[in-house]
């Protein structure tokens, strides 16, 4: 029972990271059609922003993680403005393959300019915890999943009430419509690959804080990325903060019960579960229903 | 000019190209044999792909899982029940296309990004599984073939042996696509590609077809998985499952010319020998100057470079931005 | 059509021509030999190989320093040419493969027994020689190759050294045991040594778990640990799972009396800065360590090593370093004793070779592995990497029991 509780509570917490980390993931996928190979990459850039902070100034991650957050998005708005947008209208492995190239470029540059090696953003608390009974809750991880709560309350109030959240939902939508009423779509895409981008980023930072990162982490964040697009339906936010806390328990309960090394396998067994069976997401709906392709 | 009429050119270039190629052995040294290999491996892997991603326009993110099945599948029987290499090959080729079968019943039935990330997702799902089934695969400790020393089930072949393999996994998966392009089932899948409703609506069994390209990319994938097996001797399921490869075989059959024939064979060429160049000349930053290299052709030739080349040359001008400008936002 | 057949063409002949000029590269010219290293630069394993590269960088340059190997009357000085192999096993044997077509025999390791092996292959095949600074994996040694010699202790070793210390060194004994292993073939088999080891000084094993390789996450294998109430957690890992056991532990209150004793990572100064208090009173076990006892002629000593490794880079050798540096120097000697860059004669001489260094004792048995070095174990004392085993100048008291995490 012990063993049950602390791995569902645990799964949880990681759950919650997942969802931050898969959030942005799909919002540009739903939004713009593009599939991001290189949203694994940015989370671990983020990371690294957060610990060249701490590390030289002793800013604390939770703060690294805002700056961490703007940098990115400056770098996301300028990678969709100047490049991804060159290619909307081209056949689909033309994105796939160009965020495959930028994937190399930053993991490598990241490898270059940093040097490989692990790091942690050490803090004092994150380690900690309290108990209950005999789960263990590390406050690390707690807070990772309160900013993923907020962030995804956030994000979904932008998105919802705000006039440039409103253009992006038109735009995804339907793009000639939109750009009829005069939505800047070239900007709107930017902004929206922007925001992904800056979500990313501070994943990244709340990351490095409970756990260790090197850029051959991206890969793994962006996998985990696809199942939570998908199993919140894409575009979804709330969606994704939920499919990223199932996969987490599901992984959990998997690790406890199954073996420790399945715990991979599980995630891609849902993955393509739900796309067969229920591609519109599991718990969710796409943000819209009806979407005009083209224009 | 007058040539173009009256010699059949690109039957009688491909047959000198191949008798180079056959030749090549008897001046080129080992290193060259295998990075030959390592060109035809690639190349055939991306011409099997091109006949479900380009053809059929059906882009699968994970075709490196047929790659693996064949390996493992040598791999195992020659571990496990001692058999030889050669009668081994077949059943690997057979299961590639097994499974293609099995996993694109479901499978096939979504569309565009979807496919894709399934197909991913399969990918990497089989991987974890074979990592876990370590009695039978030997898991993350790798899995090695008998093939030297007293227990060999299977003598191994020298490098120029395996040069004349890939080779003729080459030319077999490049005949495949041209008999396929030619062939009603060819039409059948362009079809598909263009208007998959379109072409149910005129009586095409969509399922079907799209079945039988599957299972034909993963037989041939699984072939030449299978080779790379035997090659390496010792393998293992990140190498034989990676994303990488498939990424690779997608960008070198994309780049060089997505459903047509030799284009992926061109682009496999192209971009193995760049990334060689590349790997010699930039010793820690190679990645970083392919990734951009990537990403500039993807912009600048989204049709592939061969089209590019050939529009350059037929129209004697440069038109870089052309085709940013037709399909920019 | 007629354009891309005309690639075609291009590309197979391009390709032919750079395959024949590439043989005339120089293996040796009169003054300097080329080694060759088929190394991780780029990949999972980037910063270990970068770490590698150190090492051999340092044997180059202080071998050179002094003139270079004195080969028959001559002086010849070493130069290094290095390619990446990704972190890719199968890469790994294709540059050993462009290697030996450029003319370069005396090769040193890559980074890791996959590689490794992958390049001992081919090195058996061409009658190369090789010195293997990374790749412990017993199983390498176990297929009847004659040209690749290996100067770290095997994997087997690996973890049953620490056994062997707490047995040794730790009072009272610690009498259960659970081990956490990464599911890599090097890692399984320095976990199976341990396993033996531990069960063979009537200790009791009661989990092994596997976790996958590289995972930052090893909660699951700790909270079906937890329960059982183990006096001491051994992970057979690398770097990422060892700071993740160490972390995770600290999260779900994981508190062995005794500790941790983890393979590879505790000594790498990467695990002292990422777990900063958490990594104290850990174990671990190291191919080397400034205390060790020995010396050559051209190294010195472990310290006078260590001194001179951080004269050059401006921070502590750590075993990577070292290994690689020994490596080097046993072609040196090999080439030093044999009077020659001959690649028969080399390795005749290293199969011979039976030398004390800074390294420790350097002697291969007929499969090439190094069985005249133990395999050293460290304590992070005070942040410090401190060696505790095998007891000797310059060993520590090992610090036992351990204090409870939120007790530091």
């Amino acid at each position: 029972m012990e063993r049950f509780a602390q791995s569902t509570v645990y799964g949880l917490l990681q759950g919650g990271l997942y969802g931050l980390v898969g959030v942005g993931f799909s919002l540009v996928w739903g939004v713009t059609n593009i599939v991001n190979l290189a949203h694994g990459a940015l989370v671990v850039a983020g990371a690294y922003i957060a610990w060249e902070l701490n590390a030289t100034f002793g800013l604390d991650p939770l703060l690294g993680m805002v700056v961490a957050g703007l940098v990115l998005f400056g770098m996301g708005y300028a990678v969709q403005r100047g490049l991804i947008n060159l290619v909307m209208n081209a056949p689909i492995f033309m994105t796939l393959l160009l965020t495959f190239g930028l994937e190399l470029v930053v993991v490598n540059g990241l490898v270059s300019t940093l040097t490989g090696d692990y790091r942690s953003i050490p803090t004092g608390y994150a380690s900690r915890g309290f108990a209950i009974g005999e789960v263990r809750v590390p406050y690390g991880r707690l807070v990772g999943f309160g900013l993923a709560v907020v962030l995804t309350v956030a994000l979904a109030a932008f998105v919802g009430r705000t006039r440039t959240g409103r253009a992006i939902r038109a735009t995804g939508m339907d793009r000639g419509a939109a750009r009829l009423m005069g939505v800047p779509v070239a900007h709107v895409y930017a902004v929206t690959f922007g925001l992904a981008a800056a979500l990313a980023g501070a994943a990244g930072a709340v990351i490095g804080t409970v756990t260790t990162f090197s850029p051959a982490a991206a890969g793994g964040f962006t996998l985990r990325s696809f199942v939570v697009a998908v199993l919140g339906g894409l575009g979804n936010m709330w969606g994704a903060l939920a499919g990223g806390v199932l996969l987490g328990v599901v992984e959990a309960w998997g690790g406890q019960y199954l073996s420790g090394t399945l715990v991979n396998a599980i995630a891609f067994a849902v993955l393509v579960a739900v796309l067969v069976v229920r591609p519109s997401g599991l718990l969710g709906r796409p943000f819209y229903e009806a979407r005009v392709e083209a224009g | 000019m007058i040539l173009g009429r009256k010699v059949p050119v690109v039957p009688a270039g491909t047959g000198l190209v191949l008798a180079l190629a056959l030749a090549a052995p008897a001046v080129a040294d080992d290193a060259a044999l295998r990075t030959l290999a390592g060109v035809f491996m690639f190349a055939a892997l991306a011409s099997a792909w091109n006949i479900i991603g380009g053809f059929a326009g059906y882009a699968s993110f994970g075709n490196v899982v047929f790659f693996g099945v064949g390996g493992y599948t040598v791999a195992v029987l020659m571990v496990h029940a001692g058999w030889a290499f050669w009668p081994a090959l077949p059943v690997a080729v057979a299961a590639g296309a097994a499974y293609a079968a099995l996993v694109g019943l479901p499978v096939l039935r979504l569309r565009g990004h979807y496919f894709a990330v399934a197909t991913l997702g399969v990918a990497e799902g089989t991987r974890e599984v074979v990592l876990n089934l370590s009695h039978l695969t030997g898991g993350g400790a790798g899995i090695t073939m008998p093939v030297l020393g007293s227990r060999a089930t299977t003598s191994y072949p020298g490098n120029t042996a395996f040069y004349y393999l890939f080779l003729a996994a080459l030319v077999l998966a490049v005949a495949a696509a041209s008999a396929v392009s030619r062939s009603r089932f060819g039409y059948g899948l362009r079809a598909i590609h263009d208007d998959e409703q379109g072409a149910a609506a005129t009586g095409i069994d969509t399922t079907r077809v799209k079945l039988a390209a599957f299972a034909l990319s993963g037989a041939l994938t699984a072939l030449v998985g299978a080779l790379f097996a035997f090659q390496q001797v010792t393998i293992y399921p990140e190498r034989l499952f990676s994303v990488e490869i498939t990424v690779l075989m997608v960008a070198m059959a994309v780049i060089g010319g997505a459903g047509t024939v030799l284009g992926p064979v061109i682009g496999a060429a192209g971009l193995q020998l760049l990334a060689e160049y590349l790997r010699q000349r930039y010793l820690n930053l190679h990645l970083i100057v392919f990734g951009s290299l990537v990403v500039a052709v993807v912009v600048l030739m989204p049709e592939g470079v061969v089209s590019f080349a050939t529009g350059a040359w037929r129209e004697r001008r440069l038109g870089l931005l052309d085709t940013v400008r037709r399909y920019r936002v | 059509m007629r354009g891309r057949v005309g690639v075609l063409v291009a590309v197979l002949l391009l390709t032919t021509a750079c395959g024949k000029s590439s043989g005339k590269a120089a293996g040796s010219t009169k003054d300097s030999v080329t080694i060759g290293a088929a190394l991780s630069l780029t990949g999972s394993l980037s910063r270990e190989g970068g770490l590698t590269r150190e090492g051999y960088d340092q044997c180059a340059e202080v071998v050179n320093a002094k003139g270079g190997v004195p080969v028959g009357s001559r002086k010849v000085k070493l130069e290094m040419r290095y390619q990446d192999d990704q972190s890719t096993p199968d890469v790994a044997s294709r540059l050993v493969e462009q290697m030996n077509s450029a003319g370069i025999k005396l090769l040193l390791g890559p980074y890791g027994s996959a590689s490794t092996e992958a390049a001992a292959a081919v090195v058996e095949k061409n009658g190369q020689v090789m010195a293997d600074s990374a790749g412990a994996d017993d199983k390498i040694f176990a297929k009847g190759y004659r040209t690749t010699f290996a100067v770290l202790s095997p994997a087997s070793r690996y973890l049953s050294a620490i056994v062997q210390a707490v047995v040794e060194l730790a009072q009272p004994k610690p009498a259960r045991v659970a081990i956490v292993s990464a599911d890599d073939g090097f890692s399984k088999t320095a976990a199976e040594g341990g396993r033996d080891e531990a069960r063979r000084q009537g200790m009791d094993v009661v989990a092994v778990e596997y976790v996958p390789n590289g995972t930052t996450d090893v909660s699951s294998a700790l909270t079906k640990i937890r329960p059982l109430r183990p006096d001491l957690v051994l992970g057979s890992v690398h770097l990422a799972e060892g700071v993740a056991i160490v972390k995770q532990s600290q999260e779900l209150g994981v508190n062995p009396a005794g500790g941790f004793g983890e393979t590879v990572a505790p000594a790498t100064p990467d695990f002292v800065r990422t777990l900063g208090k958490g990594a104290e009173y850990v174990l671990g076990s190291a191919q080397w360590t400034p205390d060790v006892s020995g010396r050559d002629d051209w190294f010195g000593t472990a310290s006078d090593y260590a001194a001179g490794f951080r004269g050059r880079f401006g921070r502590d050798a750590v075993y990577h370093n070292a290994e690689a540096s020994a490596a080097c120097l046993a072609l040196v000697m090999a080439m030093d004793r044999a009077d020659s860059v001959d690649p028969k004669k080399v390795r005749d001489a290293l199969a011979g070779l039976d030398a004390d260094t800074f390294f420790g004792p350097i002697r291969f048995d007929e499969t090439g592995k190094n069985t005249a070095k133990p395999v050293y174990v460290i304590q992070i004392q005070d942040g410090k990497v401190v060696t505790v085993w095998p007891k000797g100048p310059g060993a520590q008291p090992l610090r036992w029991p351990t204090v409870p995490f939120d007790k530091r």
